[in-house]
C-alpha cells in the first residue's frame, strides 16, 4: 500500500491533481469509514486525505466556513463555543468531505435534513486541478447550476471538495429522548405519517431492536417546556395508535444524545457485511420483516430510520452472491435500491449499487465532463460507457 | 430557415399538439413576448403546449429537426427574463400538463405534472388528507402540503418553482424548492426522456441529478413531473406585526433574531414607500409615516409559541420598535399576510414599468446593506421600494423607470448592477431566488471565476450539446448574445443581439 498523502493546502490539491494528470497515476480518497463503497481503487493510484479546520463562523448569521479536511469532531467542537452545532449524524473522525462524498446521514434527517439541506457553497478541485466556488456563504443562492447538491453523495467521483458553507444550529437548551417498544416492525409503517404530521413530529426517529424487542427511538429539542408539551402530544398520538408503547424517557444534554445516537451508529461500522436498502418509506417495517424471513433472518443485525424508508443490514455474517442476491431481490420488490457498504469480498464480485438509478447514463456522462481524464476514484460506482442517446 | 420549412415546422407542431395547442398569431404570441422582467423582450415563433411527456419529446424532436431553439416555460411569472424567446425559438409552454398524477400520504410524496399551479398541488393534498383521514379516523394524519410558497404560488407552475429554485415567504425555517424536490422526469434536448428517481425513494445513490436540475431554468431539460416532498402543515403561528422610524433599526431586530438563535417561519419587510403603496391599493390601515415595517411569523406547538413570541418583542422593543402587535387571529393574520403578498400586485396599480431586484446577502449585513442599495438609487436618481424576505438575507429593491425612455432603462440597469456588484462586495449572490435568467447574464463572470463558468457551460453541453435550450440565459452563450445594455430600437430597451456568425433566423 503506498502512504496516504496529507494535504493540508488548496494548492497542494491542485498541484497533486496536475501531477496526476501528467503521470497518469489516478488519485483516491475513500474516506475512513466508507472504503467499501463501491469498486475498490485501482492498483496504481496515490492515496490522499484532507487535513483542515473551521476557518470561519458567522455565529450571528448561524453558518460556518470551514475546510472539508476537518472532522466532524472538531467542527462540533468549535461550533459549541458559540452554542451552536452541525446537525447531522456522522462519526467525530470523519472528514466534513467524506460526510459530502458519502451522503452521510441519520436519525437526524427528521428534524434538520442531509448535507443537501446543510450545505450552501462549496470550493472543489474538478479532474483538470482547478479550483472551482459554486453556491456561497449565503443562505439562498440561486447563481449557476447547484453543483454543490451534484456533489451530495458523488462519492468523490466527479470533484475533490476542499472547503464547504454549511449551515449551523442552536444547541437546545434541552434533549428529550424517549423509546417506544414496537410489537412488530409492520407497525411502524402506518405510524410514521400521523406520528410526522402531528405536533408530536420529533427532530429524530431510529428503528431499532435489542435482544428480541424492536425499539422506536426519538427525540425532542428545545425548552423544557417546549419538550414537555411534544412529549404530551406524542401520548395522545401513541393512544391512538396499536402495537406501540412508551417504555423510557429521558431529559438530556445535546452531548449525551449525540453519544447515544453514535453509539448505535458504531455497531453499524463494527459489522463484517453491511448492505444499505433504500426503499419507499411506508415499506420500512414490511422490509424490515422480510430480511427477519429470509434465510440469514436470525443473524442480521438490521437498523432502520423509518421516515426515510432506510434499512442498515448487515453483521456478523458470510455475504456470499446468494445474499447479495437476496438482498438485491428484497431491494427490487420494494422497487427501491440497495448499496454495499462492507463487503466481504473486498468489492470485487458484487455490483455495488443495484438496481442501478435511471439516470445512471447521464451521472455517467457527467463524470466525463467533469473528470475528462478519470483520475478521481475511477471507477468506484461510475463505470461504465456513455450509452449515446 | 426557409419559409418552407418554417411552414412544415408549425404543420409537424400541429401534428403533435394540435390545432388548439399552437399559437402562432402576432396577437396571440404577444402575451408571450414578456415575462416579469419586462426589460427583456423577444417574439417567438410560435408557442406550443403539449399535454403529456411524450409530446413534449415529440415536440422536442421535431424543433431539433428543423433546427429551431426551444424555450420551456411554465406561466411566465418569472422575474429574470428565463423563458422569452428570442432569435425564433418556440415556447414549449406546461401550462397545459396540469394533472397531479398521484398523492401517496402515506410516504410522503405527490407526482404532479410540470404545469400542475403550485397552490393546486397543496389544494389537492388538502383534499386527500381529508379523504384519508375519512377512512382512517382511529389514527388520522395531520395537513401536509407541498412547502414551498413563493408569493406568485397561485400562479406559478412546480416545473417552473422547480426550474428557478423558487423560494418565498415560509422558506426561512421550511427550506427552498429543492429541499422539497425528491425527483423529476425531464426531456433532453435530443427528446430522451430521463428520470432522476425511482418510486418514492427519499436517497438515490450517487451525485444528486436531481438537486442540479432545480435551479437550472430550463437550460439543461424541460422538466415534465416533479416528484414533491409533502410535509406538515403548520396548524399554529402567532405573527407579530412591527413599526420602525427607522429602515435600519427594522433590519437591525431581523439580524439580532436570527443571531438569538430562533429560527422563525419568515420575517418580511416592506419599507415605508413600498407601506405607502400598499396602504393606498387596499387600505389595510398601516401607519403611512412608519420608515418600515416588520411582519415576524413563528409556528409549531401552540402551548409553546408564546414563550418564543416574547423574546421577538423583547428584541423589536430592544431595537426601537415604535409599536408592536401581536396576533394568533387566523383572520388578521391572512390579511396580514396578502398585504405582504399584494405588494406586487400594488406597485402595479401605480407603475407601468418596474422591476424586482433579487440579491442575498449574509442576515448579520443587513441593516447596512439597505441603507447602501437605497444611496446608490439615489446617486442614479432613482427611487428604490424595497420589500424582501429579510430573515434570509434576500432582498429585493423595485425599481421604477418610464418604460420608453431608453436612457432611463439603462440608467436603472446600471443601478441594478451596483447594487449587485456591492451585494457580491458583501459576501452576498446576485440571486437569492430568481434566477440569472437574461437579467442578470452579465454579472456571471463578476459572480464567479473563469473555471466555475467553464465548468457550468461544459455541464450545459452535457446535457445539451447544440446549445438548443433556452440558449442565452443563465450562463454567457457562444452562439446567442442577449443584451440588455444596447436597446435594439428607442421602445424596446432589451433584446437579443447574435453574434455576426449566427445572425437571427426571423
Ligand atoms: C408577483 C410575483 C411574486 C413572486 N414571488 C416570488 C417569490 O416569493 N419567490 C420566488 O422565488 N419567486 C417569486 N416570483 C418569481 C416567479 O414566480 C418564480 O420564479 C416561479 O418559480 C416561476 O414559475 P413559472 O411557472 O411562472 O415559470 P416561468 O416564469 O414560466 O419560467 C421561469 C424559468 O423556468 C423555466 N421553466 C419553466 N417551466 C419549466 C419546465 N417545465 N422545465 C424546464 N424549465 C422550465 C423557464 O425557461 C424560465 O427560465 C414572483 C413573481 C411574481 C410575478
Amino acid at each position: 500500500m503506498p502512504p496516504t498523502v496529507t494535504i493540508h493546502e488548496p494548492a497542494d490539491l491542485f498541484a497533486l491533481i496536475q501531477a496526476a494528470q501528467r503521470s497518469r497515476v489516478p488519485l483516491c480518497h475513500y474516506g475512513v469509514a466508507h472504503t467499501g463503497l463501491g469498486h475498490r481503487p485501482p492498483e496504481r493510484h496515490t492515496a490522499f486525505q484532507l487535513a483542515g479546520e473551521v476557518m470561519e463562523h458567522y455565529e450571528r448569521d448561524f453558518t460556518a466556513r470551514v475546510h472539508a479536511g476537518a472532522t466532524i469532531g472538531a467542527i462540533q467542537k468549535a461550533l459549541s463555543a458559540a452554542s451552536q452545532f452541525l446537525p447531522i449524524d456522522a462519526d467525530d473522525d470523519l472528514t466534513l468531505g467524506e460526510v459530502i462524498d458519502h451522503n452521510v446521514y441519520g436519525p437526524l434527517r427528521v428534524g434538520y435534513g442531509t448535507m443537501r439541506d446543510l450545505l450552501l457553497g462549496l470550493h472543489y478541485a474538478d479532474g483538470l486541478g482547478r479550483d472551482i466556488h459554486v453556491g456561497g456563504r449565503v443562505v439562498k443562492n440561486v447563481a449557476g447550476y447547484d453543483v454543490t447538491k451534484l456533489l451530495v453523495g458523488a462519492m468523490g467521483e466527479l470533484g475533490v471538495v476542499h472547503e464547504a458553507f454549511v449551515r449551523t444550529y442552536a444547541i437546545p437548551s434541552e434533549v428529550l429522548g424517549v423509546t417506544l417498544e414496537v410489537d412488530g416492525a409492520a407497525s411502524v409503517d402506518g405510524f410514521v405519517t400521523p406520528l410526522l404530521t402531528s405536533p408530536a413530529k420529533p427532530v429524530w426517529l431510529h428503528l431499532t431492536e435489542e435482544d428480541g424487542t424492536l425499539r422506536l427511538g426519538l427525540a425532542y429539542y428545545g425548552s423544557s417546556l417546549a419538550n414537555t408539551a411534544q412529549f404530551e402530544a406524542l401520548k395522545s398520538v401513541i393512544g391512538q395508535a396499536s402495537g406501540m408503547k412508551i417504555v423510557a424517557s429521558r431529559a438530556m444534554t445535546l452531548a449525551e444524545d449525540a453519544a447515544e445516537r453514535a453509539t448505535r451508529r458504531g455497531r453499524r461500522r463494527q459489522a463484517r457485511t453491511l448492505v444499505k436498502i433504500i426503499v419507499p418509506p411506508a415499506s420500512t417495517g414490511e422490509a424490515w420483516e422480510a430480511l427477519r424471513q429470509s434465510a440469514w433472518g436470525s443473524q442480521l443485525r438490521i437498523d432502520a430510520l423509518p421516515a426515510h424508508g432506510v434499512l442498515w443490514v448487515g453483521g456478523d455474517i458470510t455475504a456470499d452472491s446468494a445474499f447479495n442476491q437476496a438482498v438485491t431481490d428484497m431491494a427490487r420488490r420494494f422497487d427501491g435500491v440497495r448499496v454495499w457498504h462492507t463487503r466481504p469480498d473486498a468489492g470485487s464480485e458484487f455490483e455495488p449499487i443495484a438496481p442501478l438509478p435511471p439516470d445512471w447514463a447521464m451521472l455517467l456522462a457527467i463524470k466525463k465532463t467533469m473528470d475528462p481524464h478519470g483520475l478521481l476514484n475511477p471507477g468506484r460506482t461510475l463505470v461504465g460507457e456513455v450509452v449515446p442517446t | 430557415m426557409t419559409l418552407a420549412t418554417r411552414d412544415e415546422l408549425l404543420d409537424d407542431l400541429r401534428g403533435i399538439v394540435g390545432p388548439a395547442g399552437l399559437l402562432t398569431s402576432p396577437d396571440e404570441l404577444l402575451v408571450y413576448e414578456c415575462d416579469g422582467f419586462s426589460v427583456a423582450r423577444g417574439t417567438p415563433r410560435a408557442v406550443a403546449f403539449p399535454t403529456t411527456t411524450e409530446q413534449v419529446a415529440a415536440c422536442v424532436k421535431t424543433l431539433r429537426k428543423h433546427g429551431v431553439g426551444i424555450v420551456p416555460r411554465g406561466s411566465g411569472t418569472g422575474l429574470a427574463g428565463g423563458c422569452v424567446a428570442f432569435d425564433g425559438q418556440v415556447i414549449l409552454c406546461t401550462s397545459r400538463m396540469t394533472k397531479i398524477e398521484s398523492i401517496d400520504l402515506a410516504d410522503r410524496v405527490a407526482v404532479a405534472q410540470a404545469g400542475a399551479l403550485n397552490v393546486t398541488l397543496s389544494e389537492a393534498v388538502a383534499a386527500e388528507v381529508a379523504r384519508w383521514n375519512q377512512n382512517h379516523a382511529e389514527l388520522p394524519v395531520g395537513p401536509m402540503h407541498f412547502s414551498p410558497d413563493p408569493s406568485s404560488q397561485r400562479a406559478s407552475t412546480v416545473g417552473g418553482n422547480a426550474a428557478t429554485n423558487a423560494g418565498g415567504i415560509n422558506t426561512l425555517k421550511h427550506g427552498v424548492t429543492s429541499n422539497h424536490v425528491l425527483g423529476v422526469e425531464f426531456v433532453l434536448p435530443d427528446g430522451e426522456i430521463v428520470r432522476t428517481r425511482t418510486a418514492a425513494l427519499y436517497e438515490s445513490p450517487g451525485p444528486d441529478l436531481t438537486g442540479l436540475l432545480c435551479g437550472s431554468e430550463g437550460t439543461l431539460g424541460i422538466l415534465t413531473k416533479v416528484w414533491c416532498r409533502l410535509t406538515p402543515k403548520p396548524e399554529h403561528f402567532r405573527t407579530v406585526y412591527t413599526v420602525y422610524t427607522l429602515t435600519f433599526d427594522a433590519c437591525k431586530s431581523v439580524s439580532d433574531v436570527i443571531a438569538a438563535g430562533i429560527l422563525p417561519t419568515s420575517m418580511e419587510v416592506m419599507d415605508g414607500r413600498m407601506i405607502r403603496v400598499v396602504e393606498d391599493a387596499f387600505h389595510y390601515g398601516f401607519p403611512t409615516d412608519a420608515a418600515a415595517l416588520l411582519l415576524i411569523e413563528i409556528d409549531g406547538v401552540d402551548s409553546i409559541l408564546d414563550e418564543q413570541l416574547e423574546r421577538i418583542m423583547a428584541i423589536c422593543r430592544a431595537n426601537g420598535a415604535r409599536d408592536i402587535k401581536h396576533c394568533s387571529d387566523p383572520k388578521r393574520r391572512t390579511e396580514l399576510w396578502s398585504a405582504r403578498k399584494r405588494a406586487f400586485g400594488a406597485i402595479g396599480r401605480l407603475h407601468t414599468a418596474y422591476f424586482t431586484q433579487d440579491a442575498c446577502i449574509p442576515r448579520s449585513r443587513l441593516p447596512e446593506a439597505v441603507e447602501r442599495i437605497v444611496a446608490i438609487g439615489a446617486e442614479h436618481g432613482l427611487k428604490i421600494n424595497n420589500v424582501f424576505h429579510a430573515g434570509d438575507g434576500n432582498v429585493h429593491p423595485i425599481f421604477f423607470f418610464d418604460e420608453s425612455n431608453a436612457q432611463e432603462v439603462q440608467r436603472t440597469l446600471e443601478a441594478a448592477e451596483r447594487v449587485l456588484q456591492y451585494c457580491i462586495d458583501i459576501g452576498g449572490t446576485i440571486t437569492g431566488e430568481h434566477g440569472v435568467g437574461v437579467e442578470k447574464l452579465a454579472m456571471m463572470p463578476r459572480m464567479f471565476n473563469p473555471a466555475t463558468i467553464d465548468t457550468f457551460q461544459k455541464l450545459k453541453a452535457t446535457f445539451d450539446p447544440d446549445a438548443v435550450l433556452n440558449d442565452g440565459k443563465l450562463i454567457p452563450s457562444k452562439t446567442l448574445r442577449i443584451e440588455l445594455h444596447r436597446p435594439v430600437s428607442p421602445n424596446v430597451p432589451g433584446g437579443a443581439l447574435c453574434p455576426p456568425h449566427h445572425p437571427p433566423t426571423t
